[in-house]
């Protein structure tokens, strides 16, 4: 799945190529990404119904942290990352996502969402809706796992015993 | 709101392709089966406004939360590893 998801990642283009996307982002920089590297939520992830078209792009070489950006509105991005990294145990859902997106699980790339919250070191992923990825067309979903009791604040590093009590 | 009572097995089609069949009733709750195109989302309320409160908690406010968390991550890995 690793490998899945570098073939996935945006590959920045230099601006004079052909069929390229111009971001413009007061958050996120300015650049442009190739036109075959757009992603296609049919209906958004959930909660943004409107935001159809999304990039991958690197956080840095080797990371596990990828940035899921939007095109249709390029101030929202999101952290996702590769949960095979992150959190030892877990078994994606891939033969929901088989049969979500109509595809082979090898096909399907799949990714968490990361929350970050202003203390960092409590940063959770979205174990209950990943997003899946159909390689081969691009397109994604958020899926929601139901029933598997499935945590979507799962705390990637282990927390304090000082943060523990907070919590 | 459309109101329609329905026995055990009864079905109620919503649009062209969406099917809802009660499956039982016990003790106040009620089963329910659905059959439905897979682009058509189908979850427990509770649940939908979970997730879509986490994706809104998520979204990220700069590029620095990332690499915050990143770092906080490689910290983390070290710290396992020695």
């Amino acid at each position: 799945m690793e490998d899945a998801a570098e073939d996935l990642t945006a590959v920045v283009a230099a601006r004079d190529d052909q069929d390229t996307i111009d971001v413009v982002s007061e958050r996120f920089g300015t650049f442009a990404v190739s036109a075959d590297s757009v992603l296609h939520f049919p209906q958004g992830p959930i909660g943004f119904p409107a935001d159809r078209r999304f990039v991958i792009l690197e956080h840095r070489p080797g990371s596990p942290f990828k940035w899921l950006l939007s095109l249709d509105d390029p101030e929202l991005g999101f952290a996702i990352a590769n949960p095979a990294e992150l959190v030892s145990g877990y078994e994606p859902p891939l033969a929901l996502a088989a049969q979500v997106l109509e595809v082979e699980e090898p096909d399907i790339a799949l990714f968490v969402i990361v929350t970050i919250p202003s203390d960092p070191r409590a940063m959770t992923v979205n174990l209950m809706a990943p997003v899946v990825v159909d390689m081969r067309t691009r397109r994604a979903r958020q899926l929601i796992v139901e029933g598997a009791k499935l945590d979507p604040r799962y705390p990637v590093l282990e927390l304090s015993a000082e943060q523990e009590t907070e919590r | 709101m459309l109101v329609l009572t329905r026995k055990v097995g009864e079905r109620i089609r919503i649009g062209d392709d969406v099917s809802v069949q009660v499956l039982e009733v016990r003790g106040g709750q009620v089963r329910l089966g659905f059959a439905a195109p897979t682009e058509v989302r189908i979850f427990r309320e509770e649940i939908l406004r979970t997730v879509e409160g986490q994706n809104a908690q998520a979204r990220l406010p700069d590029p620095e939360s990332l690499s915050d968390a990143a770092a906080a991550w490689e910290v983390f890995v070290d710290g396992r590893r020695s």
